[in-house]
């Protein structure tokens, strides 16, 4: 997501007036988990999105995803935005029997997030897909009463707004026949 | 996070005493971080039996049998909200400095342990004195997991950012010894049946086993990633600990500190504790706890939670009985 949409997104949370108290501590943990069903098979939908490097294959807003090492954990993916801003995330696991991979951003780059950790898994239900992303991560402000651009609402909606774009996308192209 | 003195009855018998007089219905209290609330669970039928209001994202907790209520420490509203075990109600609201997090109770329930994060201490509260100013005790940066001795003589502070455990005398209200333990130390468990305290590393994803007489590091123990909740579960013989970032669960003989298997099906498991024959995972990223069978660690079922639920600290308690 690049810059612009960030702050949409900020404007919006702040419009439905979902702001902290103002005398909020250092940053607590949030999370986001999204899930889309797919009418195709979990092992068709799992090799469209199973290799760490694949995101920009899927990814409507990436450019981009070379990861150094393909799927073996400690494989560094840079991640480039359309439209500028980009990512760097580090694999922790990759599950193929499982269908399961996730990762670590330490820093969220162009997402106004830190500490950053994101699982991705398809699984099946009675011969469809299910794909289930899910992360956690602290906001992009690490001290108390952070500017509105990198309070708590605007990075659930950052990553809410990736998932759920891509999962759209991911729904699309397993389901074109 | 604190079990009982040995006792005539030897090991298993100073844990199954520990913490629930033998009549009383025991209950877990699951505070829920993004709900800000605290789901109640009876353990005798396996359900949620209140979801009581608290402060604002609470994290920490003490169930207190001795007190007859649960503390939950309130990071964002800066206080700890008193829960009484009957009536399953707020009591009482207790100022806690300026962002309280990790807590624990004395073993009579009369004193309140509480690490204040941003200003670096270690909080004495009076519980029945809500009005009096807490005692405050210097210790390291971003002071976390807190855990009182059996013995009623100290607490023990992990000191997240100097990758330190502080031993507080409480008789002279200061700190008395200090134990360079792994990176980013956050939970602290005792296991005084054995004068060991756990300290569970979570950048160095391993476990420090410290000689609480000697104040000397025993062992390391390697476990997941991201060690956050460990407790001593089947009577005593092993030690169960939450690793968030792997979604498993290390259990590990406390007698040999061998690794005895590693359970998996989590979702950013976070606190635990352990009653009679089973152990209660707190979920924070699935918003339940899965209660496991102590011996074999398999699970019976899950129990649904509020929203990010946490539950750090020794979450289960029984009112005394009449």
């Amino acid at each position: 997501m690049h810059a612009l949409s960030l702050r949409r997104f900020a404007a919006i949370a702040l419009t439905l007036g979902l702001s902290l108290p103002a005398a909020a501590h250092g940053p607590t943990r949030q999370k986001v988990v999204e899930e889309v069903s797919v009418n195709a098979p979990a092992a068709k939908v799992w090799a469209l999105i199973g290799n760490f490097d694949a995101l920009a294959q899927w990814h409507p807003a990436v450019e981009a995803s070379p990861a150094d090492k393909g799927n073996e954990v400690g494989a560094v993916r840079e991640v480039k935005l359309k439209g500028g801003g980009s990512l760097t995330e580090t694999l922790q696991g990759h599950d193929d029997a499982g269908m399961t991979y996730k990762y670590r951003a330490k820093d969220g780059g162009a997402l106004p997030v830190t500490n950053y950790t994101s699982s991705i898994a398809v699984r099946d239900e009675g011969g469809h897909a299910v794909v289930v992303w899910r992360g956690a991560f602290y906001r992009g402000y690490p001290n108390n009463d952070p500017p509105p651009e990198l309070n708590d609402e605007a990075a659930i909606a950052a990553i809410t707004n990736v998932y759920k774009t891509g999962l759209a996308q991911i729904k699309t192209l397993a389901e074109r026949p | 996070m604190r079990h009982g003195p040995p006792l005539l009855g030897g090991l298993v018998g100073a844990w199954v005493l520990a913490s629930v007089p033998a009549d009383a219905a025991p209950y877990a209290y699951i505070t829920n971080q993004g709900s800000h609330d605290v789901s109640v669970i009876d353990l005798a039928t396996q359900a949620v039996v209140a979801t009581v209001g608290v402060g604002r994202s609470p994290a920490g907790v003490v169930a207190s049998s001795a007190a007859g209520k649960a503390f939950v420490s309130n990071p964002d509203s800066r206080d700890v909200s008193v829960i009484d075990m009957r009536t399953q109600t707020v009591v009482g609201t207790l100022p806690a400095g300026s962002g309280p997090v990790g807590i624990d109770a004395a073993p009579d329930g009369r004193r309140l342990f509480v690490a204040d994060w941003f200003r670096n201490r270690l909080l004495v509260i009076d519980p029945a004195q809500p009005g009096a100013p807490a005692v405050e005790i210097p210790v390291g940066r971003a002071p976390a997991g807190v855990a009182a001795s059996a013995d009623g003589h100290s607490v023990y502070v992990a000191e997240r950012d100097d990758d330190s455990v502080a031993v507080v005398d409480l008789a002279h209200a200061r700190v008395r010894g200090r134990v360079s333990v792994g990176t980013h130390p956050f939970a602290v468990l005792e296991d005084a049946p054995r004068s060991r305290l756990y300290v569970l590393n979570v950048l160095s994803d391993d476990l420090t086993v410290v000689d609480t007489q000697t104040l000397q590091v025993l062992a390391t123990v390697g476990v997941g990633h991201a060690p956050y909740g460990a407790a001593l579960a089947d009577g005593g013989r092993l030690i169960y600990v939450t690793n968030q970032h792997d979604d498993s669960v290390s259990v590990i003989d406390a007698d040999t500190l061998a690794l005895r298997q590693t359970l998996h099906g989590f979702g950013y498991p976070e606190g635990v504790a352990a009653h009679a024959d089973r152990v209660y995972v707190v979920n924070w990223m699935d918003d339940a706890v899965s209660v496991l069978d102590a011996a074999s660690g398999r699970e019976i079922r899950r129990i649904d939670t509020g929203r990010n639920s946490r539950g750090f600290g020794a979450f289960i308690g029984a009112p005394a009985a009449h």
